[in-house]
């Protein structure tokens, strides 16, 4: 399909700037050490300044988003760098955590990820008390003691693999068993209902 | 939702407040900046500042009016509190907390800057906790912890209620007396009969024969009580659901919108259907049993002791280890099946997915991976289900054996008495079945909590819905108004929730008979600004007034009999034709009904449907097209000679054809009265007097087509691209056929 010509001038470069916007979606910019710079700011967050390798402009950031693409399996590839507004368009795209960015960025972002993704590692099950359809759990976990209940529905504990758990329960907040066999035969019989 | 935690003595001496200062705004926040759970921080707001507190220590102090952006930002699985303080640039991060808390925090947030702004309206929640902060107990999608809320339990109320079934209950507790009663005494004859009468050469033919007949009179009544009983039982426990299910359905009807969309719609037809079913279920299997087994339990123990104690005392004494036998057994069988009806889900939602989805998976050529990952699912349920059968088959057998283990000591400490001629053969007999009395039920009476509990939740969720007040109703002093549609939006804020505001500070004069065309990317809030005209909801801050009224002010009916709402997807109900264009106007003649179905261009097709205006329609019914449909909402709203008139894309995807049709039934409509009308399509909004654009919560610009197209802007902006995509789809049209 060829360009089609539009009366008036306005219009053709209103399509042009559409196209540009979406060209500019689907390209996947990688960030790097050599070309952005992230920088703590005073409120928690983290500022970048990024310069773009085709236009050589640089762009700054007082504060960004930072997200993982596979947050389950892949937690140090294809971090996104987002813009902090609703929209949260990507900025670009880290690689790798440990090889495209230097330690102490990568610290920075590490940070910012711990305050985005809270799914505390249950290391202990106390007990699990099965009452009328829901489940309490008295648990230890990495972040330190703690009770929730769960529906009794099997959407509440997944398995992200085989020996994997992952539970949510009904305020939202997920926790995770990162290999449920190597839980004591004890913790193992509380938990077989949800296996 | 509670927006006002108690904050602990420690915390309050910490916080010191000020003569006039109070608390408006309290919670508790739950993780620290290192991650970890925490308890005994808090978060304060009151007049005057916004206090962290942690342990007994303020850690963090902003005055309110010195507070230039406060939000809560949700994350994943938690939640941050951003703030930004007069003279700093930067945003801050000062709090951190669980899911528990993050919708909570964003109401008090909401609430802080509603203080610092001046307005003395406190915010808020509808939205229920999922537990009770206070106990940790589950909540059942009700507002209160029914445990913690020191209202009038559910259960009373549900007993005083059940007062409007006296003479049902009466007559229940007498046949429930009566066979009682009646099983108490069969023991006692057939003790008689075996001592006096079932001996050789004392014994005559006569006896035995009035024997034969007392027993099956004796069992003719039983029989007969406990037909009877159940009866009752059954239809006493079908009237309690009927009337309560009624009230539920009147309330629901009454409720606000708000109340409606807050809750899936799934868990509210629950509680009409559902949760009565399990009254009624219960008024049935436990209620008609219950008292009866109790009463017969403890007469047959004191009958029991009067004849012998010790051996009274040896069968008493096996009841607490067959009872906890049989609750543990209970248990593990609850275990197991509960186990294999979670494994018989996942078959079931993965037969779903893979049949729902049969085009993809056949078009992917997956068929042998689903049909393995099947079989594995099936397998495994296969493997569940054999274990649990087999479990019930081998242990049932023994566990009753072992609960009737006290009836074999009986049987033998008795025996040697009779033998010993301290006890007589009839005796024994009737102390035997005594004990079979009291062991029998046991099994069954281990239901019952259970059950209790299961009415108790039903009733809670029931009762929930009862004494919900509704949030849009009429004032006291609301009047009765004719309207001639002039519309006034002053300061409008409002979001379905309010923390999560959809409309802010909206102000917008429209005169009567106008026209306005609401543009706007989707969900920028066209269709929630309709909806507050509507008065579905009602709004957080400012006001709505109609003719110079408060929206407030007017009587809902009277209101809602003045507008006209022809919406995108228009329900029809099952029912005529006739029926449905009724609906708006129930006392409309015939003439004007078939008035309006021709100013809607509906006439026409109605008459040619074979049952012409009583053609039935709705779910099984005539199959109307979208665009017949549609004609048959306006002509609903037509017949009630509207003065506001509200369109959300009435003429959406629809043909050619019956838009044009439709435009022209619209525009007679539109014509004397005021109109709302959302449109996706630009052009559809070329009559409109005056448009209204809604960008970021905001109205960005207001103005005629050519006021806006000479702005540039947004408006501007939408509808040279929606020229040019419909000169892409032409040039792709025309295109194709040159192809071919």
């Amino acid at each position: 399909m060829g360009m089609k010509q539009f009366e008036g001038a306005d219009e053709e470069f209103n399509l042009e700037q559409m196209e540009a916007e979406t060209e500019q979606m689907l390209r996947l910019r990688y960030i790097t050490k050599a070309n952005a710079v992230f920088e703590r700011t005073k409120g928690g967050f983290v500022a970048l300044d990024l310069t773009d390798a085709d236009t050589k402009e640089t762009e700054h950031y007082d504060r960004i988003r930072v997200v993982r693409s596979f947050p389950f399996t892949d937690r140090n590839h294809y971090v996104s760098i987002r813009t902090i507004d609703e929209k949260s368009k990507e900025i670009g795209m880290i690689l790798d955590m440990e090889k495209d960015i230097t330690p102490e960025t990568r610290a920075m972002l590490e940070e910012q990820m711990d305050i985005r993704y809270f799914t505390p590692i249950i290391t202990k099950i106390h007990s699990i008390k099965d009452e009328y359809g829901h489940a309490y759990f008295d648990v230890e976990t990495e972040q330190g003691p703690c009770k929730f209940v769960i529906y009794m529905n099997s959407s509440s504990v997944v398995n992200l693999s085989d020996v994997r758990l992952l539970i949510t329960d009904l305020d939202g907040n997920r926790f995770e068993i990162p290999d449920f066999t190597r839980l004591s035969a004890k913790e193992l019989k509380m938990l077989d209902l949800f296996l | 939702m509670n927006l006002k935690f108690k904050l602990p003595k420690p915390q309050q001496e910490a916080l010191g407040l000020g003569e006039r200062e109070s608390i408006r705004y309290c919670s508790p926040y739950d993780i620290d900046f290192a991650g970890h759970w925490t308890k005994n921080g808090y978060l304060v707001v009151t007049e005057e500042r916004l206090v962290v507190l942690e342990n007994e220590e303020i850690v963090e102090e902003i005055p309110v009016a010195e507070l230039t952006y406060l939000k809560c930002e949700p994350l994943v699985n938690n939640g941050i509190l951003v703030v930004r303080r007069a003279g700093e640039k930067e945003d801050r991060i000062l709090l951190r907390f669980s899911m528990k808390h993050v919708s909570r925090i964003a109401f008090i947030a909401k609430g802080a800057l509603l203080l610092k702004e001046g307005s003395a309206k406190e915010v808020v929640s509808r939205e229920n906790d999922k537990v009770c902060p206070v106990c940790g107990r589950a909540l059942h999608g009700t507002s209160e912890c029914p445990k913690c809320s020191g209202k009038p339990s559910a259960f009373r109320k549900f007993i005083s209620f059940c007062g409007n079934y006296k003479f049902s209950l009466i007559v229940i507790a007498l046949l429930m007396g009566a066979t009682s009663a009646i099983q108490l005494i069969i023991p006692k004859v057939q003790a008689v009969f075996i001592d006096k009468h079932l001996r050789p050469e004392v014994g005559t033919n006569q006896q035995i024969i009035t024997y034969a007949i007392t027993m099956a009179i004796l069992y003719v009544m039983i029989i007969g009580a406990h037909v009877s009983r159940y009866y009752m039982c059954m239809s006493m426990g079908t009237r309690i659901s009927k009337d309560l299910r009624r009230q539920l359905y009147y309330k629901l009807q009454k409720l606000s919108l708000s109340f409606i969309q807050d809750r899936r719609p799934g868990a509210l037809m629950n509680r009409i259907t559902g949760d009565t079913a399990q009254i009624r279920r219960f008024m049935e299997d436990a209620f008609a049993g219950m008292f009866s087994c109790i009463i017969t339990m403890v007469s047959a123990v004191i009958i029991m002791s009067r004849m012998n104690w010790k051996l009274t005392i040896l069968c008493v004494a096996f009841v607490p280890v067959a009872l906890g036998l049989s609750i543990a057994f209970r248990k593990n069988i609850h275990r197991r099946f509960h186990m294999q009806w979670h494994k018989s889900d996942k078959i079931n939602s993965g037969l779903q997915d893979v049949l729902t989805g049969i085009r993809v998976v056949k078009s992917f050529g997956t068929e042998e991976e689903e049909a393995e990952n099947f079989k594995k699912l099936a397998s495994e349920f296969a493997k569940v289900q054999k274990r649990n059968e087999v479990f019930w088959a081998e242990l049932f057998p023994i566990i009753s054996f072992v609960m009737g283990l006290g009836i074999y000591f009986v049987t033998y400490f008795g025996g040697i008495r009779v033998l010993g001629e301290t006890m007589t053969v009839g005796d024994l007999t009737r102390f035997v079945a005594y004990a079979w009395m009291l062991y029998g039920p046991l099994g069954w009476m281990t239901f019952l909590p259970r059950q209790i509990t299961q009415l108790l939740t039903s009733l809670e969720r029931i009762y929930d819905v009862l004494d919900e007040e509704p949030l849009i109703k009429d004032h006291t002093d609301a009047v009765e108004k004719e309207i001639t549609g002039a519309v006034e939006f002053r300061n409008v804020s409002f979001g379905y929730r309010s923390y999560e505001p959809v409309l802010e500070k909206i102000n917008l004069k429209v005169k009567p008979g106008e026209m306005i065309g609401l543009v706007g990317a989707s969900g920028t809030g066209k269709s929630t600004l309709i909806n507050l005209i509507m008065r579905l909801y009602e709004v957080d801050d400012g006001q709505i007034l109609i003719d110079g009224t408060d929206i407030n002010e007017l009587k809902i009916e009277k209101y809602h009999s003045q507008l006209g709402v022809v919406l995108q997807e228009n329900f029809l109900f099952a029912g005529t034709i006739y029926n449905n264009l009724k609906f708006a106007k129930p006392d409309a003649t015939e003439e004007e009904i078939i008035r309006a179905a021709k100013m809607a261009n509906a006439h026409d097709f109605i008459v040619k449907t074979p049952d012409g205006y009583n053609t039935y329609v709705g779910e099984h019914g005539f199959n109307l097209s979208g665009g017949e449909r549609q004609r048959l909402a306006i002509a609903r709203a037509i017949l009630n000679n509207p003065k506001i008139l509200i369109l959300d894309e009435a003429t959406s995807a629809l043909d050619t054809e019956s838009e044009y049709l439709i435009q022209k039934a619209l525009e007679r409509l539109t014509a004397n009265c005021t109109t709302f009308a959302i449109a996706h399509r630009l052009s559809t909004l070329k009559d409109a007097d005056r448009l209204v654009v809604i960008d970021g919560h905001h109205i960005a610009e207001i103005g005629t087509h050519n006021e806006l197209m000479e702005k540039q802007g947004i408006y501007y902006g939408l509808v040279t691209a929606q020229l040019q995509m419909q000169a892409l789809k032409k040039e792709e049209g025309e295109a194709e056929p040159a192809v071919g």
